[in-house]
């Protein structure tokens, strides 16, 4: 059948990237992640500069400043683990450096005409999974004066960086039933909101190599039982049933919750940005919050480079960039973003059904629902920044991690490495709720790199205690009060 | 596709074997090539409509060439040198890549296949698709083996580090050698030259040195550098270096990076420009001037001064050409015979290019029969190493592509990041080799 083709390892036509355009997506990194071009093996080579010329001769809204290219991630070509697993790594030392640097600030000539509203009910600072999702909920509740700002395109932040895992395998009971609820709303997410989101329950299936962290895993069972969460302890040959080839090396327990799965991240955003534009919610991109006028202990107006907005209630669910932004309204935040890096591998039929993660060391690795291996580990020497470049460190330290538990992976080409921010607090909890010293400013961050699987539920509950003026325990619990009063509950079922 | 009758014989005949069937190809040679001269056009099927695909860019720019070969999957074709016994599959097919039972996702879908949107949200449909989406996304098998180790890393500090033998990258390190500073040159190719070696024929094109005319060591060949990075000791390219049957990882700490890396052929969108037997200028050039290989009747389609050379180029070596379309013009005035100004190119044929049509200009359309559509357009700039290395990356709207933003020597918005040739502005050979002795010049400078 007649088409024509501009990204052919994606199969995306001409007619894709138009449609693309209609559904207001005109920017380069944009269109890339609605249409999926430049996302196969050869990462754009052949199609970045058709597309880009397409868009410019097709997007009226796009000018000619704002055509710039997608961020190129190495590895260049497509390179096998086991040859990045050789290369020499100081694990003494912390990383240093990244490649690329982003672009500190989004082009200006991306910033869309016009004004932004002079007033609204609730302003969100933050266009990822939270300020989207809890937009969306209070739409839902009749709310829909409520204007959402991001610095750049849907996906820029933690949002369209993170490895999509969904997990009911917390270790608190508070962080276990948010993310029970939130895989239920994933379930009927493209009922609800037309986008498909690609929920795969193929389990995650946790590896312990310490005595300390399998009890941990044998505890937590225990708590998820009794919260209805199916989790359980299995032997190593139980294990290798899941994943066929899995060495378990030098792994001691392993635990088992088939109910957790994967999903495709940046779905969500599209789905709950286009449910809340549908309802009359504002969505600004490449929008910048510039400043915030105070008085009498309540935010007035958010100032941003597109003017100001007068406003009842705003919100703070800007993720990593959440203190920088706190900071303007000389609140400060307990925060810190640290670099998390990750990778994607060349498609494979599918081989892996659950996410695996060892949790002493943070690496995890699952199979994406187009047979991409991707997969991720914290560095335990990763210093505080927002950082997000990548490092062949990196690579080279998941690379052995992963080929040490599954070796026959070891000729399976990586095709890309990106970084993204955790936004990192003192307890592994995030912060919500009210903001002493300036009351109409609400906290929606810290959720620690697990934000994506909890977003759903905490959005749902967040709008109705924003609506419904209920007391609700979780923005009690959460309060950013607990780091001064010291009742402190840390959360240890971090990946990372 | 054929290998020309007058060609002599560049290597040893051998046979691979393709599915259980023996193909004759040239050891050494890339596979594709031997695989396309034997009258095997399709060699994959594409990832979500499994429409036939054959090698286009001869580079690892694309993905249509990727089959599995000796059990390891999406490897390039096109850039792995035929071995006596290779065995060759293709993937992403079934029963077979010559008649696909998935091929009919392309019909049922004639414009396009929204997975995003579609039966979200219908019960049992959603689910019924996700696990059929599952089952039909990747592209290969798992390799069953891990591979043998890599060759010990090694670690090497340099004045200068250049990327890419082609004309800019050659003419930087004469200049370097010249002037006795140390360097040391990557080309991930077996042989230097880049489009001097096998594009179309430039006139007064600089020569081709041979490595040997270089220091011992500072040319280093089938070496493909996959990033610029930077640790706690300085920026380095990390190199992955074929040696031997295996390979070794190789960084390299620079006090000054000069990107010469040249562009990648870019698609250019019509109907059908992924069949079979379309295929891009520079990978043409290549077949004939390197394999001997070509298509039987040829047209061309493109703009730019490579694309009169080669439709030239294919008339000297006996290659029918039935069309020349010219998308922008004017013509210029050594215009093949066959050139026109035109536009509405659409491919035609089922598992491979049979025709193209187009509208010459203040004409009536045309239907040309032939077996392959060279696409003949300006390269896009490979800037990707550049943008890593810090460099500004602009959109040049009259070229329609990204290049790298920098000044006549070379010099980029990265202190120690210089580029030439194609990278910084798409031009000749001869402009290539030009800014790439300016840039050597310029980037000596502060250099102790």
């Amino acid at each position: 059948m007649s088409k024509a083709l501009v990204c052919t390892c994606e199969d995306v036509t001409v007619t894709d990237v138009e449609h693309a355009i209609e559904r207001g997506y005109h920017d380069v990194e944009s269109v890339k992640r609605y249409t999926g071009f430049g996302t196969g093996i050869c990462q754009g080579k052949s199609c970045h500069a058709a597309v880009a010329a397409l868009l410019k001769q097709k997007a009226p809204a796009l000018k000619p400043d704002g055509v710039v290219p997608f961020t190129p991630r190495p590895p260049l070509y497509p390179t096998e683990l086991r040859l990045l697993a050789s290369a020499p790594v100081d694990e003494a030392v912390p990383p240093v450096g990244g490649v690329p640097q982003e672009l500190e600030h989004f082009p200006s000539a991306l910033r869309p005409e016009g004004p932004v509203p002079q007033k609204a009910k609730v302003v969100i600072i933050g266009g990822g999974i939270m300020g989207l999702s809890l937009a969306y909920n209070l739409a839902l509740r009749g709310e829909t004066d409520v204007v959402v700002l991001e610095r750049g395109y849907l996906c820029a932040g933690a949002s369209g960086r993170n490895g999509g895992g969904v997990r009911m395998q917390w270790g608190t009971p508070a962080l276990i039933e948010l993310a029970k609820r939130s895989i239920d709303l994933m379930k009927g997410f493209a009922r609800d909101l037309g986008v498909n989101v690609w929920l795969r329950q193929g389990g995650y299936l946790f590896l312990a190599k310490r005595k300390d962290t399998a009890y941990r895993l044998d505890r937590n069972a225990a708590l998820h039982n009794k919260y209805g969460v199916p989790t359980r302890i299995i032997t190593a040959d139980e294990a290798r049933q899941i994943v066929p080839d899995l060495t378990m090396k030098d792994c001691v327990t392993a635990a088992y919750n088939p109910e957790d799965g994967v999903i495709f991240p940046w779905a969500f955003l599209w789905g709950y940005a286009q449910g809340c534009v549908k309802r009359g919610v504002k969505v600004e991109t490449y929008t910048n919050v510039t400043g915030f006028e105070t008085s009498n202990g309540q935010v007035r107006k958010v100032k941003t480079d597109r003017g100001d907005i007068a406003c009842d209630t705003v919100v703070l669910a800007s993720g990593a960039w959440s203190p920088a932004v706190a900071n303007l309204a000389d609140v400060k935040l307990p925060n810190e973003p640290h670099r998390h890096e990750i990778l994607s591998t060349e498609p494979l039929k599918p081989f892996l059904s659950p996410l695996v993660s060892v949790l002493d060391t943070g690496l995890y690795f699952s199979q994406s629902m187009r047979g991409e291996i991707v997969g991720g580990m914290g560095d335990p020497k990763e210093p505080s920044g927002p950082n997000m470049g990548s490092t062949l460190r990196f690579v080279s330290r998941f690379a052995r991690a992963l080929t040490e538990q599954l070796p026959h992976v070891g000729q399976v080409k990586v095709l890309r490495q990106w970084g993204g921010l955790y936004d990192v607090t003192p307890d592994n909890n995030p912060i919500l709720g009210r903001t002493p010293g300036l009351d109409n400013l609400l906290q929606m961050s810290g959720f620690v790199g697990h934000g994506f699987m909890m977003a759903p539920a905490v959005a749902e509950r967040m709008a109705q205690w924003m609506t419904s003026g209920a007391s609700d325990e979780l923005f009690t619990r959460f309060n950013l009060r607990r780091f001064e009063e010291g009742t402190l509950e840390r959360e240890d079922m971090i990946i990372g | 596709m054929r290998r020309l009758p007058d060609a002599t014989p560049r290597g040893r005949a051998i046979t691979v074997d393709l599915e259980g069937e023996s193909i004759p190809a040239i050891e050494g040679e890339p596979v594709a090539c031997s695989l396309i001269a034997a009258g095997e056009n399709v060699l994959s099927r594409s990832v979500k409509y499994h429409r036939p695909r054959g090698p286009y860019c001869f580079a690892a720019a694309c993905s249509h060439c990727l089959m599995r070969v000796d059990g390891l999957p999406n490897v390039y074709t096109c850039r792995t040198p035929a071995k006596e016994g290779m065995r060759l599959e293709r993937q992403n097919a079934y029963p077979s890549a010559k008649v696909d039972i998935f091929e009919t996702i392309d019909w049922f879908f004639p414009k396009r296949l929204d997975h995003h949107e579609m039966f979200a949200g219908v019960p049992v449909a959603e689910d019924v698709m996700a696990r059929v989406a599952r089952q039909l996304a990747g592209l290969g098998l798992l390799p069953k083996e891990a591979g043998p180790e890599p060759l010990p890393p090694r670690t090497f500090h340099t004045p200068v580090a250049v990327v890419g033998g082609g004309a800019a990258g050659l003419e930087a390190a004469r200049v370097l050698s010249g002037q006795g500073v140390p360097f040391m040159l990557f080309e991930r190719d077996a042989s230097l030259g880049g489009r001097l070696a096998h594009g179309a024929p430039e006139e007064n094109a600089p020569f081709v040195p041979e490595a040997t005319a270089f220091p011992q060591g500072s040319v280093v060949r089938k070496a493909t550098v996959i990033g610029l990075y930077d640790d706690e000791h300085g920026r380095y390219l990390a190199v992955a270096s074929q040696e031997a049957a295996n390979l070794r990882l190789l960084k390299v700490y620079a006090k000054r990076f000069l990107l010469t890396v040249g562009g990648h052929p870019p698609t250019l969108p019509f109907e059908n420009n992924d069949l079979p037997g379309v295929i891009a200028g520079r990978a043409a050039s290549l077949l004939l001037r390197r394999h001997d290989v070509a298509p039987q009747v040829a047209t061309l389609v493109g703009h730019g001064a490579e694309l009169h050379a080669l439709a030239h180029l294919f008339t000297q070596r006996g290659v029918e050409v039935a069309a020349v379309v010219d998308l922008k013009g004017p013509l210029p005035a050594n215009a093949h015979p066959k050139a026109v100004i035109g536009d509405g190119l659409k491919g035609h044929g089922l598992r491979g290019v049979t025709a193209l049509s187009f509208t010459p200009q203040g004409g009536r359309k045309q239907k040309v029969s032939c077996d392959a559509i060279v696409v003949s357009v300006p390269v896009a700039p490979g800037f990707e190493l550049a943008r890593q290395g810090g460099a500004k990356v602009e959109f040049d709207a009259d070229a329609g592509h990204f290049r790298v933003d920098a000044d006549a020597d070379g010099r980029t918005q990265a202190a120690d990041v210089f580029v030439a040739g194609d990278v910084a502005k798409v031009g000749s050979a001869k402009d290539a080799a030009a800014m790439g002795a300016r840039a050597a010049q310029a980037l000596l400078g502060g250099l102790s």
